[in-house]
């Protein structure tokens, strides 16, 4: 019986409960070692759907994924951000170590247009990568049909396909693979993972924000203040705590 | 050599019903006004009896909804030549004659594998055009053409590809089908010669002396005995077609199957060229005078069938249509040299480039050129200037420009500059004015300053004169953000970033 089991669980798509599926799908490291444990097969899905849950805006959402988009935009392939919700700010791209000539911004204006857009790219087999964000996605029906088929694209694209979401959507049944909720303590990023092929991680992992990761930000600053600029007339007065 | 012929017979019918068939009785008029006669008929006026040669008057006799239309020289000459311009992707050597085209085929036969293939793609081909034709191959033009109209006639004609096998395959097929004249046939019917056999049982001498020189001479080409020179038929260096909608066509989404065809004859056309396009543009005409002008614009240039069609059919989804459409017209006026794509299995880097560009059209399409866009370092310290919208440039070409330059990296082909501090992943457009209590300022909970000031103080060289002291700061509930605060007015304070 344990033997037959142990056969079933072989095959691709079919774990045991109480372990991550072990067959090795695509995959990329997401530069996070104590995330990469966690995720089956070690590393961000390829290939399929997956999904960021957040409240707060600025808490690293997406500076915690930049390696594994690094990874994945690997051979010329693209990482597409669909609507998002301020400008990928190239600078930053840059300094998360992303190539700027991989990425395209597209701005759609109607939600139906951006899921349109993100299931062109996916399945064109040009993008390594897509990031979506829907705005004001109202909780209907068609949502898990709307997901499946991302899902499908993103499996004849073999690329990643992330979608970003507030944490409300994690009531509510998802086709994806991966569901990550994200928020924030302290200096830390806490991330749990309430979905994935095993058990849900319920006890959260704290991941260091990714630009703190990759710059000191203090040493930075003070090197960037050009020494032959007048200080102004009226000094700053009441400057505000600055944490040491 | 060998030749293959195309022949049309049924063409000034095929012209009207090419964008879809009419299930309604319809017959193509000709002759003189005062008593035209039909000169082909659909298959449902002939289902009522309506027959070639009949006139008119006797075939709306018999059919009351007949629809009659004028036979149109000019468009069935235009037709034939834009099939040879399709049929140059095949072979150089195209002949447009009376009814049809001649392809000499023997040069290429080995690239296109063998004769049954070449036939069977020439033929699907010609469907794909919404076009019927009948088929002929043999060593000499005239042959092949003959070939064809017999299989156009029904009669059983096999292709023939040795010049020695040629008297016996035509020996059964009847002369009518030859141009002759219709008194020289009506006099070698009185003498019993009604076939090519007989005819070629003659003297080439008596009926030289009988019948003119002209009839020895096509008998002699016939079989190979005389040359047979064509001149090739040589296409303009633009491409333009039009279609007519069968029925006015209300809606947008009953152009996609007659664009099919136009797009079908634009690929062979270009393809024979080793052309294709980089701006197409097609015209909706509604009637005389009002038009509606669609514009494809590629990358690099383009001629598959599929891919404009699917461009096409994102711009025209767009489209709100004042009046019904009645024709269709393709045209590309500038034809550039086309870089074939490679079909791999497993696609390498120069593929994935090309499939990114033809996403970017595909996008650019249909959200509009402006939404679809690539982002680039800028050469300026200025937040708001520190990046640059690319467009739609492609990579492969981009990376062009790069080699071409003398190998001195850019601002942007270092990297960042070191001197750059921690920046924000989301960037607003325009800086956000926050709310200041006490002298400090809030978004969401107060802030708490956890890096800078960095400060930015540049651009007044250009008038965009920027004086402003960048700080990191986190609300209560661990949103970090980037403000600052200019230099004129300290107590003002902005949210510029987003560190997500």
């Amino acid at each position: 019986m344990k033997r037959a089991l142990e056969d079933l669980a072989r095959l691709p798509g079919v774990w045991l409960g109480g372990e991550l599926e072990h067959v090795v799908r695509e995959v990329v490291a997401t530069g996070h070692a104590e995330l990469d444990r966690e995720l089956p097969g070690g590393g961000w899905p390829l290939g399929s759907l997956s999904e960021v849950l957040h409240d707060e805006a600025g808490i690293g959402e997406v500076g915690f994924l930049c390696g594994a988009l690094a990874r994945a935009s690997e051979g010329r392939r693209r990482i597409a951000w669909v609507s998002p919700p301020h400008l990928p700010y190239a600078p930053a791209l840059v300094q998360h170590g992303l190539a700027l000539d991989r990425c395209l911004v597209v701005r759609p204006v109607h939600r139906e247009d951006a899921l349109w857009a993100a299931e062109q790219s996916l399945r064109s087999g040009a993008c390594g990568a897509v990031l979506l964000w829907l705005p004001n996605a109202p909780a209907e029906g068609g949502e898990y049909a709307c997901l499946r088929r991302l899902h499908m694209a993103a499996q004849a694209g073999r690329s990643m396909a992330v979608l970003f979401r507030s944490s409300a959507a994690e009531s509510r049944s998802t086709p994806a693979h991966l569901r990550v909720a994200l928020t924030r303590r302290a200096d830390a990023l806490e991330l749990r993972i309430p979905k994935r092929r095993g058990p849900p991680l319920v006890e959260p992992i704290a991941l260091v924000a990714g630009w703190r990761s990759r710059t000191a930000p203090e040493a930075r600053a003070a090197a960037c203040v050009p020494s032959r600029v007048p200080v102004p007339a009226d000094p700053p007065r009441a400057l505000p705590r600055i944490a040491a | 050599m060998l030749w293959v012929a195309l022949e049309l017979p049924e063409l000034p019918l095929q012209i009207v019903e090419r964008a879809g068939a009419s299930r309604d009785p319809l017959a193509i008029a000709e002759g003189p006004p005062q008593r035209p006669v039909v000169a082909c008929a659909n298959a449902a006026a002939k289902a009522a009896g309506v027959r070639e040669g009949q006139a008119v008057a006797a075939a709306k006799a018999l059919a009351a909804a007949l629809r009659v239309v004028a036979r149109d020289a000019g468009a069935e000459k235009e037709t034939l030549e834009r099939l040879a311009a399709w049929a140059s992707q095949f072979t150089p050597m195209v002949s447009v004659e009376a009814q049809g085209i001649v392809l000499e085929v023997e040069s290429g036969l080995r690239l296109f594998g063998g004769h049954a293939r070449l036939t069977a793609a020439i033929r699907r081909g010609v469907r794909e055009l919404g076009l019927r034709a009948a088929l002929g191959i043999a060593p000499t033009p005239s042959a092949a053409r003959l070939l064809a109209r017999g299989e156009a006639q029904g009669l059983r004609v096999r292709g023939c590809f040795a010049a020695g096998e040629l008297p016996a395959r035509l020996a059964e097929l009847p002369l009518f089908l030859l141009d002759w004249p219709e008194g020289t046939l009506a006099r070698l019917a009185d003498l019993g010669v009604l076939r090519v056999r007989d005819a070629l049982a003659l003297p080439p001498e008596g009926i030289a002396r009988r019948f003119g020189p002209e009839i020895a001479d096509s008998l002699a080409r016939l079989t190979g005995r005389l040359a047979d020179a064509r001149s090739p038929y040589v296409a303009p260096p633009r491409f333009r077609a039009r279609l007519e909608l069968p029925a006015q066509a209300e809606d947008v989404g009953a152009l996609a199957f007659p664009l099919r065809r136009l797009l079908a004859e634009f690929e062979g056309a270009l393809r024979g060229r080793g052309a294709g396009a980089q701006r197409v543009s097609i015209a909706l005409e509604h009637d005389r005078t009002a038009r509606t002008h669609v514009q494809l614009d590629f990358a690099s240039p383009e001629r598959e069938a599929e891919f404009i069609l699917a461009i096409a059919r994102e711009k025209l989804a767009r489209l709100a249509l004042a009046a019904p459409t009645v024709a269709l017209e393709l045209r590309a006026d500038a034809l550039l040299p086309y870089a074939p794509r490679a079909s791999t299995w497993l696609p390498g880097e120069r593929e994935q480039a090309l499939d990114a560009e033809r996403l970017i059209e595909r996008l650019a399409a249909r959200l509009g050129r402006d939404r679809v866009f690539g982002i680039a370092l800028g050469d300026d310290h200025r937040p708001e200037k520190s990046w640059e919208n690319r467009g739609q440039t492609p990579i492969s070409k981009e990376r062009n420009s790069v080699d071409a330059g003398s190998g001195i990296p850019s601002f942007g082909n270092w990297g960042l500059s070191p001197v750059f501090g921690p920046r924000p992943v989301w960037l607003l457009h325009v800086p956000q004015r926050l709310l200041v209590q006490d002298g400090e300022p809030r978004l969401q909970g107060a802030l708490e300053m956890r890096g800078g000031p960095e400060r930015i103080e540049a651009g007044w060289w250009d008038g965009g004169e920027v004086r402003r002291d960048y700080y990191i700061a986190r609300n209560p509930r661990g949103e970090t953000f980037w403000i600052f605060r200019e230099h004129r007015d300290l107590r003002a304070w902005y949210l510029h970033g987003v560190f997500a």
